[in-house]
């Protein structure tokens, strides 16, 4: 048994009881279909945490951390942060502007040399150019500054 | 009858359509490249190019993703060959012996024996298709609301099949999914659920948003959390691609194996082309004249794989098109991609207008497996080369074309955002043990077996209402099926451990045989 699963059913049980609790305000004939699914994961959850304590004591308890042995939190987390800021930044200028600036970034926090930086932008944005904007005909977003 | 085998020609006009030519070339293409790109896998690329599909017509938008598909499946052979790093699951088994190739001054010969069997694999399996599709479509016909929530728990318990390692874990993945999909409109009630004050969510999470979120975004962050590695320069061949006639006549019987291995597998639900390849390299094994050659770089083994891994693709999608169970997680993806188009899988993909579309895309999937041989003999080199490209730049490619993608589909940024949350829910299920596939066929099927049995239970004439699912024989044989989907996973488990005892005691004995020789 790896003690992340602990934390795997503590979640499982967290979103059955936000669901319910949201579901008890529901009209009555509404709440049937969603507590019949919260109900089924609640006991799927439940026959988990049978089998773990089984296989704890079957097999004894592990960290479950070797299945993170390779990762790099400060990568990972940069990394994260740069995407979730390409969203913000998208909604302000726009998804070309913003897509040049998180790719370059992105790529020198990667410490790819630059004149592939150089390669991968052009070969992206012409790449969505042609085949969303022109192609497809999708607008892609402006940004609020210049909308 | 007549009616099938004009349709079937319908198809085949339609499918040489140069719309329809175009689509199959860079779908093949595009799907080669990601295959061949160990990191990304045929599902990823399927889901992230579904939103390009959108203003096509549903039999080029399927047919495109088809060719993604198969050529996805292929690609993975190239640098398993080159660079003993097989590009997707599919072609584990194919590195074992084209590596082994490769060492011997033979990846010419070994790429051409991929392709080559490769080829055949999907084209055989494109038999089946035509043959049980319809078959099985007119099953389909009968079945009405009660068999339709019993087909969809069917295919929930699929979900045990598709889990990786525990059936439960499945389940609880499944479960999650369901629970996702009534978020919006109650469907009878009209109530808003789980809204969440946006109303954004009326219509439900997008399913091609949630797509493109657990099969690609979660892929974009498991590369980001590993350091950059190098990856290692493909090797460089100068010798023949083509095989002899004497060598294509060796590894036929081969082929002719892995296809119906290959083609069963893809039938069954829950087993994919992963176990396939195993299958179909153990029995090329068994059955070969040089069985000393297996383990350094057997052309037969490579051909074994290769063909059973391709043969999955056409008989993969019977249960999708015909009763709407994906099987796997590409075809889950190609099942969202046909119900964006407003298409349903089941009996109506088989009759009226929408059977020519069917036909079209059945044609089109004979002529895909064309494109894969010609584009992959000519291509092999350039695609060779493509799959060194570093996961540093794989990252902000595959997080832009993932943002283009699901702003597409309604053209605002909510859609984004939830794409990034299950960009994230995908990296933390793919984590812990949990499956995403699960939560993709539970989001696909929730809605209809919601539907199934709420309607189901407001026409009974039964009392009390519920007896009404188990008023036909169809309702029954769906049940004894959702038993049977229990408890493949179980049957899977073993046949795969069986494949792997046979292939490590077979290469324990050559090695004996060697010791004993020197």
């Amino acid at each position: 048994m790896k003690k992340t699963d602990i934390g795997v059913c503590a979640v499982f049980y967290a979103v059955c009881a936000f669901f319910m609790y949201e579901a008890l305000h529901l009209p009555e004939e509404a709440q049937i279909y969603p507590m019949c699914i919260i109900a089924a994961l609640f006991a799927l959850t439940s026959l988990q945490v049978f089998n773990m304590v089984k296989a704890a004591k079957r097999e004894g308890v592990t960290s479950g951390l070797e299945d993170f042995k390779e990762f790099v939190p400060s990568q990972f987390f940069a990394l994260l942060y740069m995407i979730i800021a390409y969203l913000a930044l998208m909604y302000c200028v726009g998804f070309y502007i913003s897509s040049l600036i998180f790719v370059a970034a992105t790529l020198l926090f990667l410490k790819v040399k630059l004149w592939q930086i150089i390669i991968v932008e052009l070969a992206l944005l012409l790449l969505v150019y042609f085949a969303f904007t022109m192609f497809l005909g999708v607008q892609l977003p402006e940004g609020i500054l210049f909308a | 009858m007549d009616a099938t085998l004009a349709l079937m020609g319908q198809g085949f006009i339609n499918a040489i359509y140069p719309i329809n030519l175009l689509a199959m070339a860079a779908g093949t293409t595009i799907g080669i490249v990601i295959g061949c790109l160990p990191g990304l896998s045929a599902a990823m690329g399927v889901a992230l190019l579904l939103p390009m599909t959108f203003s096509m017509e549903a039999s080029t938008g399927l047919i495109m993703l088809g060719a993604i598909y198969c050529g996805a499946i292929f690609g993975g052979s190239i640098s398993a060959i080159l660079i003993h790093t097989p590009g997707t699951p599919a072609s584990a088994a194919t590195a074992i012996e084209g590596y082994q190739m490769t060492l011997k001054g033979q990846a010419g010969k070994a790429l051409g024996t991929a392709c080559i069997a490769s080829f055949f694999g999907g084209l055989l399996s494109c038999i089946s298709l035509y043959f049980f599709a319809p078959m099985l479509g007119q099953l389909a016909m009968k079945f009405g609301q009660p068999e339709y929530f019993w087909l969809s728990i069917f295919g929930l318990t699929i979900i045990a099949g598709v889990s990786s390692k525990s059936m439960v874990k499945g389940l609880m993945s499944g479960a999650l999914g369901l629970l996702i999909s009534t978020i919006g409109m109650d469907p009878v009630e009209g109530v808003k659920r789980f809204m969440f004050g946006q109303d954004s969510l009326y219509e439900g999470i997008n399913v091609t948003c949630a797509l493109i979120g657990l099969f690609s975004m979660s892929q974009v962050l498991i590369l980001a959390e590993a350091k950059i590695k190098e990856r290692a320069r493909a090797t460089k061949f100068s010798d023949k691609m083509m095989l002899s006639s004497k060598e294509l006549r060796t590894i036929a019987p081969t082929i002719g194996r892995s296809w119906i291995i290959g083609n069963l597998i893809g039938i069954l639900p829950g087993a994919g082309a992963s176990i396939a390849c195993f299958m179909g390299y153990n029995t090329a094994r068994q059955f070969s004249k040089n069985k000393e050659l297996f383990g350094h770089g057997s052309y037969e083994g490579v051909a074994g794989s290769e063909a059973a891994n391709n043969a999955v693709t056409g008989g993969s999608l019977i249960p999708m098109l015909t009763l709407g169970i994906p099987g796997e997680s590409v075809t889950a993806v190609l099942m969202g991609g046909l119900i964006i188009k407003g298409l349903t899988p089941g009996a109506d993909l088989f009759v009226g207008e929408t059977a020519k579309m069917t036909y079209t895309f059945f044609a089109g999937f004979v002529l895909i497996q064309f494109f894969m041989l010609g584009i992959g003999l000519l291509g092999c080199r350039a695609f060779a080369q493509i799959g060194r490209l570093s996961d540093a730049i794989l990252i902000p490619a595959v997080t832009v074309l993932c943002f283009v993608g699901s702003f597409a589909i309604h053209k605002n940024l909510f859609d984004v955002a939830i794409m990034l949350i299950f960009g994230v829910i995908g990296y933390l299920v793919r984590k812990f043990g949990l499956n995403n596939a699960a939560i993709v066929l539970a989001l696909i099927l929730g809605p209809i077996g919601e539907k199934g049995l709420r309607i189901s239970l407001m026409l009974s004439e039964y009392e009390p209402s519920f007896l009404i699912l188990f008023s036909t024989p169809i309702c029954w044989l769906l049940i004894i099926m959702c038993v049977i989907g229990i408890a493949s996973p179980v049957f899977m488990d073993r046949m795969n451990a069986k494949a792997k005892k046979a292939e490590k005691d077979a290469l324990a004995a050559e090695a004996k045989v060697q010791d004993i020789t020197e």
